[in-house]
Parts: C-alpha cells; structure tokens; sequence
C-alpha cells in the first residue's frame, strides 16, 4: 500500500514534458480561417483539433472538439429565453464557414514545466480530456487522459517512471 | 419588519409569480413568441387579479361577508428586491455572453447601423417627449428606452427566415448586439444629468474613478481573485465569489452614480473574458433564468397596474402616448439603421430590411426605465405612465416586426 502511495505521488511530481506527445506534426492542428469542411473531414478520424492561427508559427488560438460540431450540425433551436449574444452558429444556417467561427477560444492549457497533478487538478475542474502544452503562446504539444493512464499503469508494472524522455 | 404571515403569503405569491411566468411562458413559446413577452403577460395577468381580488375586497353574499386574503404584494419593497436582483442577473449574463474579441470583429455596417439606430430614436424620442410637455429628464428616459434593439427577437425571426448568413442577416444581428452596449453606456450619462451643476463634475469624477478601477484594474485582478476562489474546496465557491463580485460591482457602480446595473453587466464582461467563465456561466443560468429573471418580468408586468387608480382616462392618456412612441420607435429605427446601412453601401432594399430588423424592443428598454424609476428619475404619475408605455412598446415591436421582415424579404426574392 505504501508503495502505491508512494508510486502515485512521483507520478504527479512528474513534469508535463515527460509524458506529453511532442510529435507536434502529427497532432490535429488547423488554422484559424480554414474551412468548415476541413474541420468535419479531420474530425472524422480524430476527436478534437487544435486551432492555430497560422501553420508556421502554430499559436493557439482555439479548440474544436466533437461536441462543438455537434451543436453546429443539429438543427439549431434558439433557446425561447436568451440574453446577450445568441449563438447562431450552425451549418443549416451558413453561418459556421470557417474553424474560427466554431473553436472556443478561451483553451485551457498546461506548461511544459507545469506537474502533472496540475494537469490532472485541470481536467477534472473543466471536464477536460486533454489538454494542449503550450509555451509563448506556441504549441509545443499534447496531454492526453490516455497517455497519462499509459504511463501510470506501465509505472505500476515496474517499469521506471522517467524512461523514453527523448520520445 | 413584516410579520410572518406577511412573509409566507410573499411566499406563495412569489410561487404564484414563477408558475405563471412559466405558464405564460411555454404559451408564448408555442404561438412562436419570445416567452419573455409571456411573462410580462402573466405579470399583468396577476398583477390585475391581485389588485381587484386580493387587495383586501370584501363581498357580500346575501348575509355573508367575505373577505378575500390580501396578496398585494408586488408594491412592496420585498417582491421588489428579488425583481431588481433579476436585473442584475439579466445584465451580469448579457456581460457574460458578450465576447468583447468578437464585438472588435464587428464590422463597418453593423457599427455605422448600431450608431444610426441610437441616435434617431433617442433623438426623436426625446423630442416628442417634450412635445408631449415631459420634462427633460423624462423625455430624455424616453428617448433612451427606444436605442436598444432586443437581439433575442430579431435573431430568431431571421432564423426562421434562413437569412442570417446573409450580409442583412449578419448587420443586424452584429448592430444589435452594439446598441445594448451603448444604450446601457448612455444610461451612465442619463444618471449623471439628475445633479445639479455643481455636482455634475463631482459625477464626473466617480465615474471615471470607477471606470479607471473597476474596468481597468478588473481586467488584471480578476483572474487572480477567480485563482482563489478554485482553492477554496467548497461546494460552488467560485460561483459564490462570481456573485460576490456581480454585487460588489453593481454597490459600486450605485455609489459612482451609474446606476447599479451598469455595474453588474460590466462584471459580467469580465468574468466572460476569463477562461473559467465557461464554469460560471451555467450556474449562474440556473439562478437567474430559474428564479430571479422571470420574477422582473412578472413584476414589470405587475406594474401596468396603477396604485393610486385605474380609471379609464389614465389609460386612455397613456394609449395615446404609447401610440406616438411606438410609432416614433420604428420610424427612428428604420431611419437611423437604414441610413447606416445606406451609408454603409448597402441597396435601398437591404437598408429597409436591416432598418425593419431593429426595431424590436425588449429587455434593455424595461431595464432602462426600472433604473430610471429606482433611481428616482422618473416619479408617479409619470413613471406608471412611462412604464406602461414600456411594456406596450416591448410587446408590440416584438409582435409585429416577425411580420414586418417577412414582408420585406418577400418582395425582394
């Protein structure tokens, strides 16, 4: 037991560097004024896309996920109720055309520094499953629920915590 | 102090209050109406039945005296608190909701539609008032009740319409959004214009210190303060220090001589930038839309009954004069907008139809005029007056421009 504790505990001194994807190429990324169509087409193989503002420089600006498109492509009910700006958002309408107009662009994030029981502290607050590691601004990589299960398990079967740093 | 009998009949009327408002509700929702007008009516509905059933009547059957309960209420400084704390809950979620990155993106035309629609009705608005021999200060409250159009209504019709993507569909919506901001900004200065000279500049002063400190600073602090408010492992203690900071805010804004309510959308504004206001933002939906925001528009709705009488010539006085401003109401919209539009390179025919979008009218113009009221700028008879025409304005812009819109749609395809 007090060894599960004790595995549990370097687990969340662990930094965000050590366990996130740092193959930045290959993560879903999208540029702010892309099409909508480019959205579904990716989103069909992967559940979320990070929004940048150019390609080159890959500053976040925004998150897509599967839910988003899903409030844009069901029939759009303007609640009876609303106050402040409605949300008018949907395919239906022609009003979502580019990855801008539908991304949330308040992103919650982690630091390459930052320990992995912020990160964990994060995804519980906001409901979150991953989170994008950012440094300036820049996209540097990406936190998974899925990478941090892997890693904690493959610790619990005394593998060393700290192994593949380079990725 | 009230009794308690007093405090558990508030009690029932309040649960009276959200039953119908909800009634109402759901029956406007189902003729295709906002609810919002459907509260309104049932706070005139209860309002009215309170008054000549339960305001201490007493009939005679034969031999028997009956005498009914009294429930009235909704003069009283109680119903009153929860209704003024609907509007901070209204205005702390119109801030919520209001990107301040995506009004930057505003374009030209709903700018230059925005300004037009404020200017010629406040305008107009103001200069029938004093033709109608109002004050000043009340033509200037009648004048400023006409600047807001009400984006809830105007959204959906051109939704039903499949409009929205077009270059109209997205002025109208994008100015709508615009005039709420400047018409709850012009307020500030409507509240300043109480003082005398002498304590104009002493206004002044309170109010860019509060600008200064409470946009400014806000904007830096803010999130350090939300920071504490996820230490703190409580049940909903973020959503406490959001509402703490709504009425510290809106107690600030009161003492600068702003009016309260300017206080609460501005920290509504904050809190919305901030990245946790996605947790908030539901909460504080809960609360407000489930209680207190419904409560304001019974209540409102409750005021189309006058204390001191209810004969037909006040009435009557007051038909006439919501006549001339429904009437100065549209005209000021479709000049103003349509002249922003026009200005903004849009044919005649697209100036019409974004003129014809803005003229709905609705929660802005009730606050406006609650403020005005609470703060004193408008006393009875005039108040009850202004008030009535109000609610008169708010439900029939609201009915009739779905029609209007159509109609011009209609001729251009």
């Amino acid at each position: 037991m007090a060894k599960q504790n004790k595995l549990i505990s370097d687990f969340y001194e662990l930094k965000v560097n050590q366990i996130m994807d740092r193959r930045v190429w290959d993560l879903p990324i999208i540029e702010e004024k892309d099409d909508i169509h480019n959205v579904l087409s990716i989103l069909g193989a992967r559940n979320h896309i990070w929004v940048v503002k150019d390609k080159q420089t890959k500053e976040l600006v925004g998150v897509i996920t599967e839910h988003d498109v899903l409030s844009i492509l069901a029939p759009k009910n303007l609640p009876s109720y609303v106050f402040g700006m409605p949300d008018i958002k949907s395919i239906q309408h022609g009003t979502a055309k580019t990855s801008g107009d539908i991304m949330t662009d308040k992103v919650v994030t982690c630091g390459p520094d930052d320990k992995i029981i912020g990160a964990l502290n994060k995804m519980v607050k906001y409901n979150l499953r991953r989170l994008p590691v950012i440094k300036d601004n820049i996209l540097v990589g990406e936190l998974t629920l899925h990478q941090l299960i892997r890693k904690y398990y493959a610790a619990t079967q005394y593998h060393p915590m700290v192994e593949d740093e380079e990725g | 102090m009230i009794s308690t009998e007093e405090f558990f009949n508030i009690l029932l009327l309040v649960a009276a209050a959200l039953i119908f408002a909800r009634a109402f509700g759901y029956l406007f929702y189902k003729l295709k109406q906002p609810a919002v007008i459907g509260e309104i009516v049932a706070g005139i509905f209860l309002g009215g039945v309170v008054l000549f059933f339960f305001s201490g009547q007493q009939y005679t059957v034969s031999n028997y005296v009956f005498t009914f309960p009294r429930f009235d209420y909704f003069n009283g400084n109680e119903f009153k608190l929860l209704a003024e704390i609907g509007i901070l809950f209204l205005l702390f979620i119109s801030g919520l909701e209001t990107s301040i990155s995506k009004l930057k993106k505003t374009g030209k035309a709903s700018t230059l539609v925005a300004i037009g629609g404020v200017i010629a009705p406040l305008l107009l608005g103001i200069f029938s008032g004093i033709l109608l021999n109002f004050s000043m200060q009340e033509s200037i409250v009648i004048g400023l009740i006409l600047t807001a159009t009400s984006v809830g209504v105007t959204a959906r019709t051109l939704m039903d319409l499949h409009v929205l993507d077009t270059d109209v569909g997205a002025t109208i919506l994008g100015a709508a959004v615009i005039d709420d901001v400047i018409g709850i900004l012009l307020l500030v200065f409507a509240m300043g214009l109480q003082s005398t000279v002498v304590n104009a500049v002493w206004v002044g002063v309170k109010i860019a210190i509060f600008f200064l400190i409470f946009l400014y600073l806000g904007l830096k602090i803010i999130d350090r303060i939300l920071d504490l408010g996820e230490k703190i492992h409580l049940p909903k203690a973020f959503l406490s220090i959001s509402l703490s900071i709504l009425l510290i805010y809106s107690f600030f804004a009161d003492g600068a001589g702003i009016s309260g309510i300017v206080g609460a959308f501005i920290a509504g504004l904050l809190i919305g930038q901030n990245i946790r206001s996605k947790n908030i933002s539901e909460d504080i939906k809960t609360i407000g839309y489930g209680f207190f925001i419904p409560i304001f528009f019974v209540w409102i709705g409750s005021r189309f009954w006058s204390e001191s009488g209810t004969d037909i010539s006040t009435y009557a006085t007051i038909g006439i004069f919501a006549i001339v401003v429904i009437i100065v109401s549209i005209i000021g919209k479709i000049l103003g907008s349509g002249l922003g539009a026009k200005l903004a390179g849009m044919s005649s025919a697209e100036s019409l139809q974004v003129g014809i979008g803005m003229i709905p009218r609705m929660e802005v113009a009730l606050i406006i005029v609650a403020a005005a009221i609470s703060r004193g700028i408008l006393v009875d008879p005039v108040a009850h007056q202004i008030l009535v025409t109000t609610i008169l304005l708010s439900i029939i812009t609201t009915l009739i421009t779905p029609f209007l819109i159509k109609a011009t749609f209609k001729n251009v395809k």
